[in-house]
């Protein structure tokens, strides 16, 4: 055990002091900031919000819908004129608040019309006036809208059965997590795994692996080793997770404010709590995130072990990366058919489950059963990951020149 | 006490190691000597566990060598190995470490050690900024810090120059005055000969030569014999004995090699007698000597401790 704490302390400082890590780690939140943020930034640039307006028309038509239009903080009217100008210009709009349209409103044949003037046309064009439809009903009945208002909403209570989820919105938006994390769980096995390659061809090369294997057993070594780059994996994540949550909950607000329709603006509104995340799919990733992480970087590591040079990596880690690549579009498949037969079987399948699992488990109620054979399955193949990958890492690591053959692994393997 | 008896090792069809008996004592330096491919890094491999030996047994005082007994043990690769980018102090501070050393002992020990080696002032750079030379000291620290009860030392003097392979061997000499058995190789011949009380001269895998050296030299076959000046006479004594040769070296005397048997006494009355003489040498033969004849004929065989 001290064998371990002392490989995993070294390995840990080492490389947590190292600017490769403190520079992916810096370059990830970066891209996830820009990820995030982007699109407020091109949507300013772009000034295609719609939220803006200068309504005109007779007065009363004109106050009227424009209580209507506020009500759901779909709109910001700017100002209210009797008429617009003609043509209607974007030093006009600017003088006006900075506004994105400005709307003629007038009643035509006793309905409702709209002459909309608007910088970016596309944006206007999909815009749903649907909170006008009382005024329009009320022009075409003489029925007062405020009569109106409570008849056009029906009052609903959706319950789900044998689902994870209360109502739709918070399916979507545990999927779009789900998705979100197993992309990171992606990728951090990926980045992770390949870390620990270099690492240990660095110590081939170097021939520190002689002394190493000289003092302490193969596996212990490859364990501190795997657990320093596992704890490393983590706080990196965390500080992703953390970059994405802070950006996430202002971010999106901004994103749904500069929709037009009512509705998006009130999905903004609960869009942005990030208490819709459900903290058992937090656990349940970094759980899934360590038992995948286990099993790659064991055969990443009897991987490096093989190769003499660090050039020659690549030879040895695009075969391992397949099942990887292979887990991810599993899970991608899992998450939009949880409940199919291929989906189950794929939970409990080595190096493929903890993708998957955790893609069901995100968006599904998964039973008991399930979840305790998948776990008991990948944790038995971690140890199993764990013991070959020793036997392999302690001849590879002394085997200079030509790599064995696949049939030599294999008799290392049994012995 | 490391006993070795009769290991053998074998890489698919190449047998590495095919006999290799020897026995090292605390406080004992003992030398392994081979050309290259002889079998010795697989023999001293097998003592630290890296390989499993696939006949015969090792063990230190009695006892099989397992995980636990090997950590204990120090060992200096042939091929030096650090990490490249972690500090001096620390990297012999994590050797240390990895044998067991509390995180204090290990850093007081490498302070003592680094001075010792005068290298204090190279703590905090990174390895690979040192000379080679420097690195071998690293590396030599990092395998003793743990006073380990047995040091296998490969190819120690390799890389050193004269100053620092004779303050390598007077660490040898320290250490083993305090109780530490070595079992190191070299082909740097006379400072394996001035560290080793014991020797062991392999190739291809089995022992051709064992013993002490006064042993080795007991057990060959000839002597040389260096004369001057050359004359016919003198060269007549030499013959009746039996000597083969001369030989010229590079002073100009002659070297004369002659059965291990005679009485040198008699023939230093005869060789006077036949002529004028300068100079009359017997020179007792080096280890390089015994190693030549061993690898050569296989003359110092059997020799047994």
């Amino acid at each position: 055990m001290n064998e371990i704490v002392t490989v995993f302390s070294a390995e840990f400082m080492r490389r947590l002091r190292s600017r490769i890590y403190v520079g992916a780690t810096l370059a990830g939140a970066f891209f996830i900031a820009l990820i995030i943020e982007a699109p407020i930034i091109f949507g300013h640039l772009a000034d295609t919000s719609t939220d803006g307006i200068v309504l005109a028309g007779p007065a009363p038509l004109r106050a009227r819908a424009a209580t209507l239009l506020q009500r759901r903080k779909a709109f910001r009217v700017t100002s209210q004129l009797d008429a617009l100008p003609k043509p209607v210009t974007a030093a006009f709009l600017d003088r006006h608040g900075k506004a994105a349209a400005a709307i003629a409103i007038s009643e035509q044949h006793r309905r409702l019309h709209l002459d909309v003037y608007a910088r970016d046309l596309a944006a206007f064009d999909e815009v749903d006036f649907r909170s006008l439809v009382p005024l329009n009903i009320e022009l075409a009945t003489g029925i007062q809208a405020r009569a109106l208002m409570p008849a056009l909403r029906i009052d609903r209570t959706v319950r789900g059965i044998d689902h994870k989820f209360v109502d739709t919105r918070s399916a979507a938006f545990a999927h779009a997590v789900a998705s979100g994390l197993i992309f990171v769980l992606y990728v951090a096995i990926i980045f992770t795994s390949q870390s620990i390659m270099a690492s240990v061809a660095e110590e081939k090369t170097s021939r520190i692996a002689e002394i190493l294997i000289a003092t302490i057993s193969p596996v212990n070594l490859l364990t501190g080793k795997v657990l320093a780059a596992a704890l490393l994996a983590i706080i990196q994540i965390a500080v992703w997770v953390a970059t994405a949550a802070l950006l996430f909950s202002s971010a999106i607000g901004s994103i749904f404010e500069g929709s037009s329709s009512g509705l998006a603006a009130a999905d903004a509104a609960q869009a942005s709590r990030l208490d819709l995340v459900d903290p058992r799919i937090l656990i349940a990733f970094t759980f899934f995130f360590i038992l995948g992480y286990l099993q790659y970087a064991t055969v990443f590591a009897a991987a490096a072990s093989l190769v003499s040079r660090v050039e020659d990596l690549a030879s040895v880690s695009t075969p391992v990366m397949l099942p990887v690549i292979g887990a991810l579009f599993a899970a991608i498949y899992a998450l939009s058919a949880p409940e199919t037969p291929l989906s189950i079987t794929l939970s409990f399948v080595p190096f493929v489950g903890p993708f998957v699992m955790f893609a069901r488990y995100a968006v599904e109620n998964v039973p008991a059963w399930e979840l305790g054979l998948a776990v008991a399955v990948n944790t038995l193949t971690v140890a199993a990951a764990f013991v070959g990958a020793g036997k392999v890492y302690q001849v590879g690591m002394l085997l200079y020149g030509k790599p064995p053959s696949f049939k030599q692994i294999v008799a290392t393997l049994r012995a | 006490m490391l006993v070795v008896d009769h290991i053998q090792r074998s890489f698919g069809s190449l047998a590495a190691v095919s006999d290799v008996s020897f026995t090292c004592g605390r406080g004992d330096v003992f030398g392994l000597l081979g050309p290259n491919g002889a079998g010795k890094t697989t023999t001293m491999r097998m003592i630290l566990g890296i390989y499993e030996p696939d006949a015969g047994s090792i063990t230190w005082d009695g006892r099989p060598i397992g995980l636990k007994i090997r950590r204990t043990f120090g060992y200096l690769p042939e091929e030096r190995g650090l990490y490249g980018k972690m500090k001096v102090g620390e990297q012999i501070a994590y050797f240390g470490r990895l044998h067991g050393l509390r995180d204090d002992v290990a850093r007081r020990r490498t302070v003592e050690w680094l001075k010792r080696l005068e290298i204090e002032h190279l703590a905090g750079r990174a390895c690979s900024e040192l000379s080679k030379g420097n690195q071998q000291k690293v590396q030599l620290a990092g395998a003793l810090l743990h006073e380990p009860p047995l040091l296998v030392l490969d190819e120690p003097f390799s890389g050193l120059d004269p100053v620092n392979a004779e303050m390598t061997l007077e660490c040898i000499r320290m250490l083993a005055a305090r109780g530490t058995a070595f079992v190191l190789s070299s082909h740097q011949m006379w400072q394996i000969e001035h560290a080793c009380r014991e020797f062991c001269i392999i190739d291809c895998g089995r022992v051709r030569a064992r013993g002490s050296l006064a042993e080795l030299r007991r057990a060959l076959p000839t002597r040389t014999v260096r004369v001057s000046p050359d004359s016919s006479p003198v060269r007549a004594v030499f013959t009746a004995h039996g000597a083969t040769g001369p030989t010229v070296d590079a002073e100009g005397e002659l070297a004369y090699e002659l059965p291990a048997g005679t009485d040198f006494g008699v023939l230093l009355r005869e060789v006077v007698a036949a002529g004028p003489v300068d100079a009359f040498e017997r020179q007792e033969p080096s280890l390089s000597d015994i190693y030549v004849h061993a690898l050569g004929n296989g003359v110092a065989r059997g020799v047994r401790l």
